[in-house]
């Protein structure tokens, strides 16, 4: 039987696979399959899936793959992920994709698909505007037509009909997704010692290139050796990770944390393989209704949400109390205004509430971390030490 | 009733392991202590040996160790408990080595940091040197080498000299270069361990300068230990009439490993206590 270890290390291969070669050999197993590659952060995949697809999650080249055609494209005052995926891109990374798409998140992210637009990449490229309007009628309407303009894409590509069943059948595959997910991550808060942060990311990361179906059973793989694995608890403080949503840090900058003395037992990596929190109802005549709907009414706090009904400064904080965390780490990409502008009122929220926090920037290409190391260490240092009374230490 | 518990601290820098096993109740007590030069080995391997040996010497068993932390490089040790920030154990190792100690500086084979702390060895404020290797004791062992002396010697030959010949201070590449050219002129020996010394000491006044720091500055870490390098800081603290007594400590090489011991302990009983209450 395949060892945790062995899980972990085929997980990282494909999830850092920046050729995409699953993804690729499962487009050749079959009439009619379509790749289509979509940006950070959410994507509801099930549409892709049920129209005979493979939504594949670009993330940048992280620091695999040197930049040399891509700064061309962006001004030195724009975050690096952007550079990464134009660089994957002209370099024929792609080459077989039939689509992209590009979920709105920030102005560099729609220019990125006009780039893409003008170097002809795919057979379509669409920038997608989720709604800010959170009343079924207004942004839910405009949102399934959004939904239905995609499917439409890929049918005239492969042919494949609208289907409830199949639709169905996606939403169920991707709702057992979102619980396997759901259940690793509960473990590694309980017991953060038995897998590193690192190294979960590394498993979920690779459902974003791999089909759901795969993706499942390696999850239920790892929920089963992670229950079985020992491994012995060390003295280190539990903390929140907040802001590295896009634009995805180096596997080693994770791993600093955690070396560093801390377990992140809550983050918000790979934020869109748990933007929807609960099931998707999965038996319904209308489910392109039943996505749209789980959007408008579960989709979890984000910077690109308008949230003035539910603001995120409190879910963050219902987050961390849930997560027993002892501090928050902002680990926001340079650049990245819509985590950069959200900050301040996050931090003031950890302020009125006695939760301590650091926080510092990072680009996913980032080498050096002795900077980073150095403020985590500290960070805590402070709080397994410093908190309290220190009478009788003199 | 004995409340005594035991800890260790295994504090791995870049050049060599420093390990200090103490015992713990109301005194504060320096069971054992060893130092063991890395040589290009696995860090970890070396840590483990020398958790063993200690363990072995003292008839004890893993088991009997409260608390054993790493600090410096020793993230990696499997079987410690928890892990410290080196400055975190060089600020208390600093002032338990030299009460009342007020500011310290951990003076490392890879960089020299001045830290300000208050009683209770609490971490206030801080300044390093920069990734220049010109201010670290990786470079004033590089020279020796260089001169033939081993680093035993280093500390009394720099005292004999009568007119130190300062290198460029700038970068290690450029300094090495100006001691070859020393040599060439035929500067003696003393005279340029001597500038060697006086160089990296003008950096730590310059941190010490920054920092605003407050008399007496304990000097901790490798370079501590020579006596040389403690006379220059002295000299230039005196003519920079910056009013800091500078004081160190025989072991002061074991300063991160015996912080580390002491927050171990200080650690565990927070950790009783949380699980009490």
């Amino acid at each position: 039987m395949e060892s945790l270890n062995q899980l972990i290390k085929k997980c990282e291969e494909l999830a850092f696979d920046l050729d995409f070669t699953r993804a690729k050999q499962w487009k050749s197993e079959g009439e009619g399959r379509v790749l289509v590659g979509h940006m950070p952060i959410y994507f509801p995949r099930e549409i892709v899936h049920a129209m005979n697809g493979l939504a594949v999650g670009i993330l940048g080249g992280g620091d695999k793959k040197q930049i040399i055609r891509g700064d061309a494209y962006y001004q030195s005052y724009i975050c690096h992920m952007p550079r990464g995926i134009i660089e994957l891109a002209l370099d024929g990374h792609f080459d077989g994709f039939e689509g992209f798409l590009f979920p709105s998140i920030c102005d560099v992210i729609r220019n990125l698909s006009g780039m893409f637009r003008i170097l002809k990449k795919g057979k379509f490229v669409k920038y997608m505007d989720f709604p800010q309007n959170f009343q079924k009628h207004i942004g839910g309407e405009f949102y399934k037509s959004e939904l239905m303009e995609i499917a439409d894409k890929i049918s005239q590509i492969n042919q494949v009909e609208f289907s409830v069943e199949r639709f169905n059948e996606s939403i169920q595959l991707f709702n057992k997704n979102r619980q396997l997910t759901n259940t690793a991550y509960n473990l590694r808060k309980e017991a953060p010692w038995k897998i590193s942060a690192a190294e979960m990311y590394s498993v979920i990361r690779a459902g974003y290139v791999i089909p759901v179906e795969e993706h499942n059973e390696i999850l239920e793989k790892l929920i089963e050796l992670v229950n079985a694995a020992e491994g012995v608890p060390q003295d280190k403080i539990r903390v929140q990770v907040i802001g590295a949503f896009c634009e995805q840090p180096p596997l080693s900058l994770i791993r600093t944390i955690e070396l560093a003395g801390c377990y992140i037992v809550e983050d918000d990596f790979l934020l869109g393989s748990k933007w929807i929190q609960g099931d998707i109802e999965a038996d319904t005549s209308d489910p392109v209704g039943a996505i749209v709907d789980a959007y408008i009414n579960h989709s979890t706090f984000s910077s690109t949400v308008y949230d003035v009904d539910d603001p995120k400064e409190y879910r963050m904080l219902e987050l961390f109390k849930e997560s027993k965390g002892d501090g928050i780490i902002f680990a926001a990409p340079s650049f990245c205004d819509p985590a950069l502008l959200d900050h301040p009122i996050l931090q003031s929220a950890c302020d009125k509430n006695g939760i301590r926090y650091i926080s510092f920037l990072f680009s996913e290409n980032t080498g050096q971390f002795k900077v980073i190391k150095e403020q985590a260490g500290t960070f805590s240092d402070s709080i397994k030490l410093w908190d309290g009374d220190m009478v009788g230490l003199k | 009733m004995d409340n005594s518990i035991l800890t260790i601290g295994v504090d791995i820098g870049s050049s060599s392991i420093k390990m200090v096993l103490l015992e713990s109740n109301s005194e504060i007590k320096v069971l054992d202590h060893v130092h063991e030069k890395l040589r290009k080995r696995n860090p970890e391997l070396v840590a483990n040996q020398l958790i063993d040996y200690v363990l072995d010497k003292h008839s004890l068993k893993y088991e009997d160790i409260a608390y054993l932390a790493s600090t410096g490089e020793g993230e990696s040790i499997k079987r410690k408990r928890g892990h410290f920030y080196s400055m975190t154990t060089h600020a208390k190792g600093g002032i338990s080595q030299n009460p009342g100690a007020k500011t310290v500086v951990d003076m490392g084979a890879l960089f020299v940091r001045a830290i300000k702390v208050n009683e209770f060895g609490k971490v206030m404020d801080y300044k390093m040197t920069g990734q220049c290797a010109s201010g670290s004791g990786q470079f004033v062992e590089n020279i020796s080498r260089y001169l033939g002396l081993a680093v035993e010697e280093v500390g009394d030959t720099s005292l004999l000299s009568t007119k130190p010949e300062m290198p460029s201070g700038i970068c290690a590449v450029l300094a090495e270069t100006d001691v070859i050219n020393m040599v060439s002129r035929g500067i003696s020996t003393p005279d340029i361990i001597k500038g060697i010394h006086l160089s990296v000491a003008q950096k730590v006044i310059k941190l010490l300068t920054s920092l605003r720091a407050e008399s007496p500055v304990a000097l901790t870490g490798g370079m501590a230990m020579n006596k040389g390098m403690v006379q220059a800081v002295t000299e230039l603290a005196d003519k920079g009439n910056l009013n800091l007594e500078i004081v160190t400590h025989p072991d002061a090489i074991f300063a991160g490993a015996y912080g580390a011991a002491i927050w171990a302990g200080f650690r565990h009983k927070k950790l009783e206590a949380a699980m009490q209450t």
